[in-house]
């Protein structure tokens, strides 16, 4: 057998020779010949070296700004929530955070250089002794730096990114509390330590207005605005006067911020920007998403993180969709883009699959991500020119909140 | 495009109910006085969706409580404890009925009679999983708790806490 191949190379090469100075071709061609060579050239190739055991992968740092953090509550399974690391650029999965019980979404700091999340344990997996704690990540390797007991009383409701909020300068973790009784957990994310609960009795959620201040939005439509001193313990509170129309065309929950103001759309697309003014908050004029012709054909914004904004760009997108007011939660296949500064209707983007959450990355060239909770495909998007770039299949199972790293 | 069908269905028997439901809740709220509540987890209408609804075969769905057509069901929001081992108004075996409840107020088109449903959560085992059904029909943001179907109402749970199972429809009363 061996005394055969070698006989068999021989005349390969002379058959290739033929080919190559006289332009003939030999008898039995060279197809076989240059396969059998090459055959031949792998066979004398090094074997593969071993793999070293023990490798673990890392995240590079800092995170670039086209991946992003997919938050899933897991509604089937609720004890298994988990956030997921997704790289835009390559469309790949490239690591995630188990958080608890019915998580809301992971906090990560300004700079990038650490992770909080507030997340809910029980003793015997859904039963025994509950444990609320802030886990402290490693936003570089995906792992547990510390954590910090907070009382058991974190909400346990649909994602929003107003769960969990640092204050303007990072250095307080604000958590929201329902019981039924409604409060808010200060962490000091510098001592690592519970500090204490701030009263918001009739009023819901944390947005921050300063590296002191942030407000939660109440029953009637007043705001509730909190100052904290430099131990983390409420200063002074003010109850503004009702800025939202909550019997007929209420605000939802789901407001994005840009700079100095917060932007809150009603169920019926009308926008209310809340400013913030030398530390007191001022409703600004009002402003619909929607012109005549699109109220009259029933396009309404909808979703679970219906809105995103672009500060540097002064972009906000909006998930849209066509139906009544109680829709006011659906998924929509558009995304309809305003200039803040204009007040005006840019662009619309048109999705390839439902979503009910975007998201869109802070950098000079962003892109948009959009996702649905009944699906579990993760789309991105030129955030400028709207083209679709590519899905990411397979992203958790019920995806909620997606936060920028 | 069932989803969208059924979308469309439900919002619009949304719509036909809100007048009755938001005064009878107005009243009841009054007399609830902060401890009312909204049932359960929301996840966007359409999971499992009914059937499309044809006039012909409503019936069919109408009293069914493993359904979301169902009735009772006009303000639910979670998996249907009819589905769970447990029924329209008992809970599953094990787990706890939560104190808390979020209101609604729903037509049964048998008797032509509305009726103030009450949608306690059971409470205190791993979520269950089957028939899911979320019905937004007057629900408010989470600013508005008991009108809010987003929150998970075994909050108000004292023994069980917060693992949520499933959702009863109970009937607390004729609404008029």
């Amino acid at each position: 057998m061996g005394n055969r191949y070698r006989i068999d190379l021989r005349k390969c090469v002379h058959r290739v020779w033929r080919l190559v100075h006289l332009r003939r071709e030999a008898k039995g061609g060279v197809l076989a010949c240059l396969l059998a060579l090459l055959g031949t050239a792998a066979a004398a190739a090094p074997p593969l070296p071993n793999d070293p055991a023990g490798r673990v992968q890392a995240v590079p740092q800092p995170t670039p700004p086209h991946w992003i953090w997919v938050n899933d509550f897991v509604f089937p399974h609720m004890v298994s929530g988990k956030a997921m690391l997704v790289d835009g650029d390559a469309g790949r999965f490239m690591g995630e955070l188990d958080t608890g019980f019915g998580s809301v979404r992971v906090v990560p700091s300004a700079d990038g250089r650490i992770i909080y999340s507030p997340e809910t344990y029980f003793s015997r997996g859904t039963r025994g002794e509950r444990t609320d704690v802030v886990t402290l990540y490693d936003p570089a390797h995906l792992s547990v730096l510390g954590e910090i007991v907070i009382p058991p009383k974190r909400s346990s409701n649909m994602p929003m990114m107003s769960n969990a909020q640092l204050t303007d300068d990072g250095r307080f973790l604000l958590i929201y509390n329902f019981t039924p009784a409604q409060s808010i957990t200060v962490v000091d994310t510098q001592a690592r330590k519970f500090v204490g609960e701030v009263e918001s009795a009739g009023c819901a959620l944390v947005y921050p207005t300063g590296p002191r201040s942030f407000f939660s939005i109440c029953a009637d439509g007043a705001v509730l605005h909190t100052l904290l001193d430099d131990t983390g313990h409420a200063k002074n509170s003010s109850r503004t006067q009702p800025l939202f129309d909550v019997a007929h065309d209420p605000v939802t929950e789901k407001g994005v911020r840009a700079g100095d103001t917060w932007y809150f759309v009603s169920f019926g697309g009308t926008m209310y920007p809340v400013r913030i003014e030398q530390g007191n908050l001022k409703l600004q004029k009002t402003w619909s998403l929607l012109s005549t012709t699109d109220n009259a054909a029933g396009w309404r914004p909808g979703g679970l993180q219906q809105l995103a904004v672009h500060t540097g760009l002064k972009r906000l997108y909006s998930i849209m969709h066509q139906g009544p007011l109680a829709t006011h939660k659906d998924p929509g296949r558009e995304v309809w883009v305003f200039d803040l500064e204009r007040q005006a209707r840019t662009q619309t983007i048109q999705l390839k699959n439902n979503s009910g959450s975007i998201q869109v990355s802070p950098d000079a060239h962003p892109v948009l991500f959009s996702i649905f909770i009944e699906s579990n495909v993760l789309d991105v998007y030129d955030a400028t020119s709207g083209q679709f770039l590519r899905s990411v299949n397979d992203i958790g199972t019920t995806p909620t909140v997606l936060v920028n790293p | 495009m069932r989803w969208l069908d059924s979308l469309a269905e439900g919002s619009a028997r949304s719509l036909a109910k809100r007048t009755s439901r938001r005064s009878v809740i107005g009243y009841l709220g009054a007399l609830l006085v902060g401890a009312s509540g909204v049932p359960i987890l929301p996840v966007t209408r359409g999971a499992t969706p009914p059937a499309p609804a044809k006039p012909d075969d409503k019936s069919k769905h109408v009293n069914d409580p493993t359904s979301c057509d169902y009735w009772r069901h006009c303000a639910i929001d979670g998996y249907l404890c009819g589905c769970c081992g447990g029924s329209e108004n008992t809970c599953p075996p094990g787990t706890e009925m939560s104190a808390v409840t979020w209101v609604g107020t729903c037509h049964n088109p048998i008797d032509g009679k509305d009726y103030v449903v009450s949608y306690n959560d059971c409470c205190g085992k791993a979520t269950c999983g089957r028939c899911l059904c979320n019905r937004n029909e007057r629900d408010t943001p989470l600013y508005v708790p008991f009108q809010s179907n987003d929150y998970n109402w075994c909050s108000g749970s004292a023994k069980a806490n917060i693992p949520y199972h499933c959702s009863t429809a109970r009937i607390v009363s004729v609404a008029r």
